[in-house]
């Protein structure tokens, strides 16, 4: 009764079709139209693809053969994992993984719940004092703070050295805000308007239907902020002192500066032998560890795009 | 003329736009004295006090002490150099300093991030100051925002905060340093120093550039005298059968042209090094009795018209017409490129890049030469680079405290103290190789980040052993190139700039490279003169002219 | 699947009208009371507590800060007893000859990326959506977006690696004596259609999750009923994809506008030596280089200003304008 519609209730239609997942419904394509989008497509792909395994082959590489082919690598030479095992080892890292794990979850939870109520508040043109309020997330979008005011107030709120520092002063994004209300607006209202005639409250509507229909752009939001908690490092420069409670993409920017000569120069001290390898396939590989999580995320997001259209099926 | 063209590496990787505000910051101090200074008009304008005639009498008595002798003296100021470990080394200060206090220092780290919790680097450096010290580290690309931030709410600020000279705050030498730092002329002026040998073994002029106002507030990280070095890759060259033989400017492009071919390139973009062979004033040159700016004089016209020159005749490697300075370092260590600029710093640095899989590697500095072939004049980098300053308190003790915690991490090459600092606890951090060299360990790799460099630091030495041939060769060009040595004007002083002229300068950084390119004419710089000189750059002699005055 | 109950009785009445965004609740406003619509909306506003709360503190009250623009202000004396000096920083920021420039080539990108970025990831959207094989469509989805998080110095560093002037293609080129090639990355003149590249390569795939998300809350059965009409791919496209995603694209488009002011800050300083300020200089940058690297707040904070003025104004304006065309657009007039 729901997605079912399509995938499974033409079995029999389907092994007619040269595609098994082509609706039964749907004509054979033009094979100049077919060849087309698979030229676009491929190239789409190539494009991305390349440089990824670029990007993938230096961070395997050893610093001496980036040195020889003078910057990124792209005929395997001398592979090695010397760049991972130097960053992942002494458990600094995992360490930070953890904080960064915690303040991603916490904060893309908070935000995610803060903005959808908040886009639900404001769907209903008409509302009491819905422009004004409207008004309020919009103005954020184009008047910032400086660095400096949002600093006093995070210490005067007794938040130096805590997580929350890391949460709190970005949780909410008024373009979230905005793209989840404009999904909301979205919804038949007819739908809404019987499940009122039921005496259903606005609680019960939000959580009953508005959000299961809305998974898809739900599932968005949450990517988008847990993106940008993941990825945040400059709250934590300012905030947190305890170099303990660093997040991930702040230890791994200090494995980038490892190497790296002093402004001023002629400082001789600062490069004491540590052994560690610098360079190329260490900033590379950090790349490839920032990009990892997001890339398991991924379909689990991905996911609800197909969902968002169990109640679709229903209406038709 | 001092920062960019080594820092210019952090560029390769910037995670964000944040960290590039720092790599660019960075390079807006280039010009010389730092132009972030800036004063508050409402403030008592800034007078002679600040310049060198009251800072006599502030600074530390000089009392050169020597444990080891170099191989390798210091010549006219230059690097002294040592050529090997010395068996024995020497405890310079024998009793511990410090009381068990906890002290909270906040410094920037280029480097990976060290574990503060039982870390026997941190453990063992803290047990012989007898304090401990708690660092606060912070990436030091965007080290600036975070002390702005920090300095603006005088509660968060730590006990001992390093302030490199590029990330110095506006107004920080007519606000800021006085209302929250200590002044420490009560404690180190002239002889005052005697108790903290280390410290009077630093040179005066390094003590001098930390002078704000007439009082001595700051512990400095001592510079090279000669910051900048032009290289070529001799290894390269000696394979081509090249030896080259470059007397004046002209040398230097024609090799460069002979060089390029195929897929290699003469040249980086040799901006630093046009400017250090016409001799162009990092700031402000004397005419008679008149002051002459940088970018007036005809030292950066023809160092301006060289450069010119050299990217017209097709030598510059594509990617540094591209300005894509982040990679120069990789291209003239990968052979694409053969000449380049870099700070002095950059030598050793590239031999432990390269040596263990290039052992013929080898990049020489040029010895230094004038664009017309005259004797050369090699401006002197700033006296320091860095400062640490230490909390305003009323409690002398605490202040004596840390002067002598200072005093230990002062200690020149060839002590303990130095040796701890800097290679960690033997057995621990590393192992004596056979050749006595110290081998580090798997632990040095995440442990050891010496942090307590940016609070003070001893006169620079030259001692990397590891790298045979280096020391000698380092030293003896270093020794060369100092005779050469000038101090430019207001040398070593702290002088704070109004704020409003603070940008004036900045068309021509952009004017530099357009020029360089082909994109813009000479006519264009005189335009660019006018416009400077009419939106605040003859009040702004006028300003230098009124301290020259007042020193005089 | 479970639905709630109370829908499965009462189904909708009215098929909703190709997948369009059904006009809001037309909720009476004029002749209720403010306080009867204050408690007939008391859940609404419940909800849009905690954002807003969280929002005055951590972003209205920092920007209570901007108080620095009218200020000559130092961090250390700050906000409260800094002195004030009228519109003198604003001044600053508009008389400087620069600012024009920047200005000029700030909207110049603009309007450059809106025709020829923006509708790219719409484009790839639609494309994706027609793949009908979900391994394949789910596959390539989740590499497009990957670029999204190279930093811009990686980005530039591999155009420069196949575009440079000793990138792949020249160097091939050459190798061929086929001559020096084209530099496209140290060419003032196309430099417009080199960052669009860039930017397009960069987030075009990043760009398309939201229009995926979009798409995917259309029924299958409209297509379906429309092909039984006989309509063909491109009308299907046309009639239910593109207004399926119309509401979102119009928002977009709208704050895209408001963002007019505001062209790649990081991607443009990288490139700026390579083509000069000349084209490269907009407004972040200039800002950026005329205050923000001195440590100049108050300037930063007049032109910070002078921006959000201008970029509120242009998104009021949009909105209007969607108005015009029958759009709901960012918000909606009662």
């Amino acid at each position: 009764m729901s997605t079912q519609t399509t995938q499974t209730s033409a079995p029999v239609l389907r092994r007619q079709r040269r595609s098994k997942h082509r609706p039964a419904w749907e004509g054979r394509p033009s094979v100049g139209g077919q060849t087309l989008k698979v030229i676009v497509l491929a190239c789409v792909v190539l494009a991305v693809v390349f440089p990824l395994y670029t990007v993938i082959l230096t961070s395997l590489s050893t610093q001496a053969e980036t040195i020889r082919v003078g910057g990124l690598v792209t005929v395997p030479g001398e592979l090695t994992i010397n760049a991972y095992t130097q960053i992942l080892n002494g458990g600094i890292v995992t360490r930070a993984a953890l904080v960064s794990t915690f303040v991603t979850l916490v904060g893309t939870i908070l935000s995610t719940t803060v903005s959808v109520m908040g886009a639900y508040g404001l769907s209903r043109p008409g509302s009491f004092a819905h422009r004004p309020i409207l008004f309020v997330f919009l103005i954020t979008m184009f008047f910032g703070a400086g660095l400096i005011p949002t600093y006093l107030l995070v210490s005067s709120l007794g938040l130096i050295d805590s997580y929350w520092a890391l949460i709190l002063p970005g949780a909410v994004s008024a373009f979230n805000v905005l793209i989840l209300r404009n999904f909301f607006m979205g919804i038949d209202i007819s739908i809404l308007d019987a499940a009122r005639i039921d005496g259903a409250g606005d609680w019960r509507i939000l959580g009953r239907i508005v959000l299961p229909m809305s998974r898809a752009v739900v599932a968005v939001v949450a990517l988008f902020y847990g993106v940008g908690y993941w990825n945040a490092f400059f709250n934590a420069i300012l905030y947190i002192n305890d170099n303990a409670k660093w997040p991930l993409q702040l230890v791994l920017r200090s494995y980038v500066l490892q190497g790296v000569t002093l402004p001023g120069s002629g400082v001789g001290q600062v490069d004491v032998a540590t052994g560690a390898v610098t360079g190329l396939p260490i900033k590379m590989a950090v790349m490839v560890l920032a990009i990892v999580p997001i890339l398991v995320i991924y379909p689990f997001v991905q996911r609800h795009f197909t969902k968002g259209v169990i109640f679709g099926a229903i209406k038709g | 003329m001092n920062a960019t063209p080594t820092f210019g590496r952090l560029g390769d990787h910037a995670v964000d736009r944040r960290r590039f505000l720092g790599l660019i910051a960075t390079g807006a101090a280039v010009v010389g004295i730092p132009g972030l200074l800036t004063s508050c008009t409402t403030a008592p304008a800034p007078s002679s006090s600040a310049g060198a005639a009251a800072a006599g009498d502030v600074i530390p008595k000089y009392i050169p002490i020597t444990y080891i002798d170099p191989d390798y003296p210091s010549v006219n100021g230059s690097v002294p150099g040592f050529e090997s470990i010395p068996a024995e080394l020497v405890q310079s200060v024998t009793s511990v300093p410090g009381s068990g206090l906890t002290i909270t220092a906040m410094t920037p780290l280029w480097g990976t991030i060290p574990p503060t919790k039982g870390n026997k680097y941190y453990e063992a450096v803290n047990e012989m100051l007898g304090s401990d010290i708690q660092f606060q580290i912070t990436d030091g690309n965007v080290y600036g925002d975070k002390l702005a931030t920090v300095l603006a709410s005088a509660k968060d600020v730590p006990d001992w905060v390093c302030v490199p000279t590029w990330n110095l705050p506006p107004r920080f030498g007519s606000e800021i340093v006085e209302n929250v730092f200590q002044d420490l002329t009560p404690f180190l002026a002239g002889d005052k120093v005697t108790p903290y040998p280390n410290l009077a073994n630093i040179s005066s002029d390094a003590w001098k550039f930390c002078v704000f106002n007439g009082k001595l507030y700051g512990l400095p990280f001592p510079g090279e005298v000669i910051t900048d070095a032009i290289f070529y890759r001799r290894d390269v060259l000696e394979g081509l059968g090249i030896t080259p033989d470059v007397k004046n400017g002209q040398d230097l492009i024609d090799l460069a042209v002979e060089l390029t071919g195929g897929s290699v390139w003469g040249a980086e973009d040799l901006w630093n090094s046009a400017a250090i062979i016409h001799s162009v004033p990092p700031k402000w040159k004397l005419d008679g009795d008149t002051l002459v700016h940088r970018v007036e004089t005809d030292e950066y016209r023809a160092a301006l018209e060289w450069n010119a020159a050299l990217f017209a005749s097709g030598a510059v490697h594509p990617d540094a017409v591209a300005d894509q300075s982040g990679e120069a370092k990789a291209r003239f260590q990968s052979g694409k490129s053969l000449i380049a600029n870099d700070g002095v710093g950059g030598w050793h640095e590239a031999l432990r890049d390269n040596l263990a899989a290039n052992p013929s590697y080898w990049q020489q500095p040029f010895d230094p030469f004038e664009a017309g072939g005259g004797t050369p004049v090699l401006w002197k980098g700033n006296p320091a680079n860095i400062f640490s300053f230490i909390k305003k308190t009323d409690d002398e003790a605490k202040i004596t405290e840390l002067l002598a915690i200072a005093n230990v991490l002062a200690a020149p090459y060839g002590t303990t103290e130095y040796d701890t600092i800097n290679n960690g606890v033997e057995g621990v951090h590393y192992t004596r190789g056979g050749d006595g060299l110290p081998v580090p360990t798997e632990l040095a790799a995440t442990e050891l980040q010496p942090t307590y460099i940016f609070l003070v630091d001893p006169p620079i030495s030259e001692s990397h052993v590891q790298y045979p041939g280096y020391v000698k060769a380092a030293s003896e060009w270093k020794a060369n190139a100092a005779q050469y040595a000038t101090d430019p004007l207001f040398y070593a002083q702290q002088i704070v700039e109004p704020q409003q002229y603070a940008s004036i300068g900045q068309p021509f950084v952009d004017l530099e490279k357009d020029i360089s390119r082909g994109r813009k004419g000479m006519d264009d710089l005189d335009e660019a003169v006018e416009t400077w000189k009419s939106s605040g750059g003859e009040e702004l002699r006028a300003f230098y002219q009124d301290i020259l005055d007042q020193q005089s | 699947m479970a639905l709630p109950e109370l829908v499965r009785r009462r189904p909708p009445t009215t098929p909703p009208e190709s997948g369009k965004a059904a006009p809001p609740a037309p909720v009476p406003t004029r002749k209720i009371g403010w306080r009867v619509r204050l408690k007939r909306d008391r859940s609404l506003l419940l909800m849009v507590t905690p954002a807003i709360l969280l929002l005055a503190v951590f972003a209205y009250v920092p920007m209570l800060g901007n108080v620095i623009a009218w200020q000559q202000y130092s961090p250390y004396t700050g906000f409260l007893h800094s002195p004030y000096v009228g519109w003198v920083n604003f001044e600053r920021v508009f008389t400087n000859p620069l600012f024009v420039t920047a200005v000029e080539n700030t909207l110049l990108i603009t309007a450059f990326q809106l025709v020829f970025f923006f509708p790219i990831p719409i484009l790839l959207a639609l494309l994706l959506n027609s793949v009908v094989t979900p391994r394949i469509r789910t596959t390539i989805q989740s590499i497009v977006y990957l670029p999204h998080f190279f930093s811009w110095v990686l980005v530039v560093t591999l155009f420069q690696q196949i575009f440079g002037g000793a990138g792949l293609i020249n160097q091939t080129l050459r190798d061929h004596g086929l001559g020096n090639g084209f530099d496209m990355m140290t060419n003032p003149d196309t430099f417009l259609v080199l960052i669009t590249m860039q930017s397009v390569w960069k987030d075009a795939g990043w760009g398309i999750i939201i229009f995926l998300a979009a798409l995917s809350t259309v029924p299958p059965e409209q297509y379906e009923a429309a092909a039984v009409d006989g309509a063909n791919r491109w009308r299907r496209m046309w009639h239910i994809s593109l207004p399926a995603l119309r509401p979102v694209i119009i928002l977009l488009l709208i704050l895209r506008l408001g963002d007019a002011l505001t062209v790649g800050f990081e991607q443009l300083i990288l490139q700026r030596g390579a083509v000069g300020a000349d084209v490269a200089e907009v407004i972040d940058t200039y800002v950026y280089y005329q205050g923000v690297v001195y440590g100049d707040w108050s300037f930063a904070a007049a032109a910070g200003l002078v921006k959000g003025v201008v970029s509120l104004a242009l998104v009021l304006g949009a909105n209007k304008l969607a108005h015009v065309f029958g759009e709901s657009g960012v918000y909606k007039r009662a």
